[in-house]
């Protein structure tokens, strides 16, 4: 049962960005298109399952004093793997997210459950906090990348979906239409979760 | 000269790091909210951008480029800042105590800072130069600091402002930097 | 002591399980990096200069070494070359030289004479609305059909247009070209 509660949990009570505001800067950065946002999730979930897993096989031989020193060794290594396996595999991705692909390395989200979850779990259980996260907040940049895409051009997924009329907004697609669009989605959030009584 | 002026113009406001760029953003919302706190973090960021950008960029072009290691960049990269925030930490409490206890909370919080990491990287992307690097980092660490006084001093009066509870502390404090960031966005063509 | 020395070999350990991992990683992706890098980068600027062949110029593509630098390590380009029939039409290659700000890296597609079928700019950054404007048909049609002796500015007995205001990205491009057909004579001899 936990494993599954493990896994749901980042799907809402700990969703990022929105219920757990971290990893901000891919998240306002990337998401100018629902695509990008689904590359940048999926990067992100990669690394995040992975040094997750690293970080509870390794979890009673690291000493206290030198384990954040650890975790980040192990983390920078699975985006250094990413950063290759983008270049080799998905290029148009690779260059789409330019400086943010080696960034997911300081993604306040990874480091944060390696020290809070995977340093205390066994394996199991840190795999399925792993992928729920993960996938949660590729869900999140998804919808947040398809908002700003659809009001800031008129397309999703780079398919014209908007009245032919339409005047996109432009703002959206720049940096203050990402804070502002941000601000009332998590806005949204408060208001639906206060409706929903908290388990 | 007048080089180097244009690259401090276009760091500080047309390409502001957090308001045009996107980087440092969790710090810059995470203690913003009152004015001593953001000026604290603000001088710890100059001082440790300033050093990691002067730093990474001896690794990349004395160790990395020759030994064929650029694909190593983001781990060489994370590395050096960890232990540099490490060393100055202890360097500070040894032989500053009075800069220590002023800044000395908020240096643990600058090794997940990505906008130190993400200079670092521009940096080398930009392909500039030790001085233009030097420059760079410094002005881009200043915008950062601007941006968050900016915002410090703007949140320092929500308290008296009437704001709907559910939109009370993180999603008018992202709204509100909305506007900023739009407000920037009018130095666009500054430097030509 | 002996806690230090647990954290000390920890360390080494993780970081050379990382490095060992890592450089294998590298190694097995070179060949699809590489490759993803023509198919996006290279390729549509292939597709531009040459016309008329029923290969695939980019899986043909043959490395050549055009003498030496400096230090003595080989100059390699690397050679598209357009088939019809198995015969070769037509090769395509690129060369860079400076513009305004940085380097103009150019595709060129040369005929058996020596003769341009056509260039395309692949990647630059000059500044956008005045050298930008090399990257426009208007400006790549004109070098169709140039030998040589005809890549020059108009003004110097040539038939290369300067685009109005972007004196220095239009020569950065003539250098470009003209680098290119220079080696021209040597690459002949491997290819058609």
């Amino acid at each position: 049962m936990s494993v599954v509660k493990e896994f749901t949990k980042g799907f809402w009570q700990e969703l990022p960005p929105f219920r757990l505001v971290l990893g901000l800067c891919p998240t306002l950065a990337v998401t100018t298109m629902a695509e990008n946002g689904l590359g940048m999730g999926l990067a992100t979930t990669f690394v995040l399952v992975f040094s997750n897993l690293l970080v509870s096989i390794l979890r009673k031989l690291i000493p206290g004093k030198v384990r954040i020193a650890s975790y980040i060794v192990v983390i920078a290594s699975f985006v250094v793997m990413a950063e290759l396996l983008l270049q080799a595999y998905w290029y148009p991705m690779y260059k789409a997210l330019g400086i943010f692909v080696p960034l997911i390395v300081v993604n306040c989200i990874i480091l944060g459950r390696a020290e809070a979850f995977a340093s205390k779990n066994p394996i199991i259980l840190s795999l399925a906090d792993g992928l729920g996260i993960g996938l949660g907040f590729t869900i999140s940049l998804t919808v947040l990348g398809g908002i700003r895409e659809i009001l800031g051009s008129g397309k999703l997924f780079g398919a014209e979906v908007m009245w032919s009329s339409f005047e996109p907004l432009g703002f959206m697609v720049k940096a203050p239409g990402a804070f502002v669009c941000l601000g009332f989605l998590l806005g949204l959030m408060n208001i639906i979760s206060r409706r929903r009584p908290a388990h | 000269m007048g080089d180097y002026l244009l690259l401090i113009v276009s760091a500080i406001l047309v390409s502001n790091i957090v308001l045009a760029r996107y980087l440092g953003n969790c710090p810059f919302l995470g203690v913003s909210q009152k004015m001593d706190t953001a000026v604290g973090m603000g001088m710890a960021v100059i001082f440790v951008v300033t050093l990691a950008g002067m730093i990474t960029w001896v690794v990349q072009y004395a160790i990395l480029n020759p030994l064929g290691l650029e694909y190593l960049r983001t781990i060489a990269f994370i590395l050096v800042i960890a232990s540099l925030v490490q060393l100055v930490e202890m360097f500070l409490q040894k032989s500053v105590p009075a800069l220590y206890k002023a800044l000395g909370i908020f240096l643990p919080l600058i090794t997940t800072n990505c906008a130190v990491l993400g200079i670092a990287i521009i940096n080398i992307q930009e392909e500039f130069n030790f001085m233009q690097t030097v420059v760079f980092s410094f002005a881009s660490a200043v915008g950062f600091s601007l941006a968050m006084v900016l915002l410090a001093s703007l949140r320092e009066r929500f308290p008296t402002a009437r704001i709907p509870s559910a939109f009370a502390g993180m999603p008018i404090a992202m709204i509100t930097v909305g506007l900023l960031a739009l407000a920037f966005l009018g130095f666009t063509g500054l430097t030509g | 002591m002996r806690d230090l020395i647990k954290m000390v070999v920890v360390l080494l350990v993780i970081c050379t399980t990382s490095g060992v991992v890592l450089s294998y990683v590298n190694e097995a992706t070179k060949a699809p990096r590489e490759y993803q890098y023509i198919k996006f980068v290279q390729e549509p600027s292939i597709k531009a200069v040459l016309s008329d062949y029923d290969n695939d110029p980019v899986k043909e593509r043959i490395k050549l070494a055009v003498g030496e630098d400096e230090e003595g390590n080989p100059i390699e380009i690397v050679v598209f070359p357009a088939k019809k029939g198995g015969a070769t039409q037509a090769i395509a290659y690129s060369a860079a030289a400076k513009g305004y700000h940085d380097l103009i890296e150019v595709m060129v597609g040369v005929g058996p004479e020596g003769k341009l079928t056509g260039i395309s700019i692949m990647t630059h950054t000059e500044t956008p609305g005045l050298g930008a404007r090399i990257v426009e048909p208007e400006f790549t049609d004109q070098f169709a059909g140039l030998d040589l002796d005809t890549t020059k500015l108009s003004a110097e007995g040539g038939k290369v247009d300067t685009l109005s205001g972007a004196t220095f990205s239009t020569v950065g491009v003539i250098t470009a070209v003209g680098a290119a057909l220079e080696q021209f004579p040597q690459i002949k001899k491997e290819t058609f």
